[in-house]
């Protein structure tokens, strides 16, 4: 192998990569799965366009992700667009555009790929897949639950295994705080501390002694579902955090029930990633993988600036990390079939599962050449014979 | 059922300064490094310890912050100087374990401290292990710091002309003094913390919360008795 002296163009900027078979493949199928879970519980599917007008784009929900979109002018209507940087935005919208008129609960799903701005130092793509349901018009206990079990039922199908949920209540710390009455400047350095679960950091915030135990208290409510509501019970929460945390204790036992022996934990203080929801959110891990498989929750769908919004619930699948944590399928068997051989006569060999691959030019050793085109069998005397 | 039975949690520790105060901590957790630990002659970079389902890991201290950062360790002890660093968001840093104080703190030559000016500052050019922190105090206070990213030996760097400041860690401040160094600014008091990765304790709450408990004992019970 020598070295061409076109390689350098396929060096792609950063955080962006080509998928090769397999994966290629195998992230196709896998969202294929999942839409399919979504479709046998009712979610039907909906397209948005790559890139749409900015105002759209960014309002609402989507204004969280402003500094991760991409921007460019529109040469035909000179007006600003963006492109989408997340697609749950793009389905919010048309739940209150053109599908307004359309009986609530709706239930929508997406799949498609999205682009950001800036990777992290974990998860450096800038591009990646995103399939997802939304569950838009009712604010039910019943319907955060529905997101919940859904997303573990289509990982599974996915074939990821050893899941657990962890459930979050992102407003909780903004309710508490309201209740609490805290200079801005230590509610700042406490917001730091929770994110860090950084308990020395609670107790230097310079909140009063009062506030910082509320804090410290939610704090280590974090950890298995069942300890963690006894120690979130056992806090004088202000009015508004309290229905919040009841709220939360009713979807932890209608998931419980509906899967048990699925591990269940709380975190009444997890914020980061969930900046727009506005209820009970969730992430989905696996033992396996370092990052979330799916995220969702609660939020606000449409533009609630404009007055238009509906409370709604949702959650995406991150296909990189899916396909992280799950194991490969076993690769479809190559059947090579020489030169002149009826192209009827592919179909009940494919039907069998092999992947058949014609030979489009003449080869005077069909197994040699069937072995140089990566093929598992060769069509012999009429028989796939292994190699 | 599940594949968590049989797999071992790492903990990642820092070389050096760190070690040898993390020991009696260790003691106290119940946690004992196999022999080869001790030795700092040892080629061996995981230890396993008298908790079968426990294994740790020596890596240079900047390196605890990664490692359990992307994963690869679930538990690590490091300073807060290198947790503030690198800001890894995927760290959850629970327990301050009291041991490794120190200051980071801005340092320069004696004979400059006396005519300097701090408030007149627009733009400085300073030689540290620290670029984040160090840009992010000096921008808070609306000056620009030029960073000169060393790995060591910074204390040499203004005697030598390759910035006239540094910032760096400060213990008794003898290296400074050595050096013909004073420190003129505080940026922030350090200890070392234990800290867990964000999945691991979502997806082993158990295992890594039996461990963040035992250092909080110990780091409380330290606390009391000084």
């Amino acid at each position: 192998m020598s070295s061409n002296d076109n390689d350098h163009r396929g060096l792609l900027p950063a955080g962006l990569a080509d998928l090769l078979p397999p994966d290629a493949a195998r992230e196709a199928r896998a969202i294929d799965l999942a839409i399919e879970r979504f479709a046998a519980f009712g979610y039907e599917r909906v397209k948005p366009p790559l890139v749409e007008f900015e105002e759209s784009l960014l309002g609402g929900p989507g204004a969280a992700l402003s500094q991760q979109t991409f921007r460019l002018m529109d040469p035909v209507s000179q007006r600003m667009m963006g492109v989408r940087p997340d697609m749950t935005v793009q389905v919010a919208r048309i739940a209150v555009t053109r599908l307004k008129h359309e009986p609530r609960p709706l239930r929508l799903s997406y799949g498609g790929n999205v682009i950001r701005v800036r990777g992290s130092a974990l998860k450096p793509e800038r591009q990646f897949a995103q399939v997802g349901t939304e569950l838009i018009g009712v604010d039910s206990a019943e319907a955060d639950a529905e997101a919940v079990l859904l997303a573990v039922d289509t990982l599974r199908a996915i074939g990821v295994s050893d899941l657990s949920v962890d459930l979050n209540l992102p407003t909780l710390v903004a309710a508490v705080a309201g209740g609490v009455n805290q200079p801005e400047e230590a509610m700042s350095r406490l917001r730091r501390a929770l994110d860090r679960k950084d308990e020395g950091g609670i107790a230097k915030a310079g909140a009063d002694r009062k506030a910082a135990d509320l804090f410290a208290g939610l704090l280590r409510a974090a950890g298995p579902a069942d300890k963690g509501l006894a120690q979130l019970a056992k806090l004088e929460l202000p009015e508004a955090a309290a229905a919040e945390a009841a709220r939360l204790a009713e979807v932890v036992k209608l998931v419980a029930a509906a899967e048990e022996g699925l591990p269940l934990t709380i975190d009444p203080v997890e914020y980061r990633g969930l900046e727009y929801q506005t209820g009970v959110s969730f992430s989905v891990f696996a033992l396996k993988g370092r990052e979330e498989l799916a995220r969702g929750g609660r939020y606000s769908a449409g533009y609630p600036e404009d007055g238009v919004s509906e409370s709604a619930t949702g959650f995406t699948v991150y296909m990189d990390a899916v396909l992280a944590a799950s194991a490969a399928p076993p690769e479809r068997p190559r059947l090579y079939v020489g030169l002149g051989t009826p192209w009827a006569d592919c179909a009940p060999w494919q039907s069998k599962g092999y992947a058949v691959v014609r030979a489009v030019v003449a080869a005077p050793d069909p197994r040699a050449e069937a072995k140089r085109l990566r093929c598992s069998h060769a069509l012999i005397d009429g028989d796939a014979v292994p190699l | 059922m599940s594949s968590e039975a049989n797999e071992k949690l790492i903990l990642a520790l820092p070389k050096g300064r760190i070690l040898k105060e993390a020991a009696p901590v260790f003691a106290r957790a119940g946690i004992e490094p196999e022999a080869a630990f001790a030795d700092p002659d040892a080629r061996q970079l995981r230890f396993t310890t008298n908790h079968p389902d426990l294994d740790i890991i020596r890596v240079r201290s900047f390196d605890v912050a990664t490692f359990v950062a992307f994963g690869a360790a679930h538990l690590g002890i490091a300073g807060a100087d290198v947790l503030m660093e690198f800001d890894y968001p995927e760290i959850y840093a629970p327990i301050d374990l009291g041991i490794g104080k120190c200051r980071l703190a801005v340092a320069e030559p004696v004979e400059m401290a006396g005519s300097d000016d701090p408030r007149r500052w627009s733009h400085v050019r300073i030689a540290t292990k620290y670029p984040e922190v160090t840009r992010k105090h000096f921008a808070a206070r609306g000056v620009q710091a030029e960073c000169v990213k060393l790995s060591g030996a910074m204390e040499l760097a203004p005697s030598l002309g390759l910035s006239h400041r540094i910032v760096d860690l400060v213990d008794s401040g003898r290296t400074l003094k050595d050096n013909g160094l004073v420190e003129i600014e505080h940026i922030a008091d350090i200890t070392s913390r234990f800290i867990v990765n964000r999945a691991a304790l979502k997806t082993r709450p158990e295992r890594v919360g039996h461990w963040i408990d035992r250092f909080r004992e110990v780091a409380q019970g330290a606390a009391r008795a000084a």
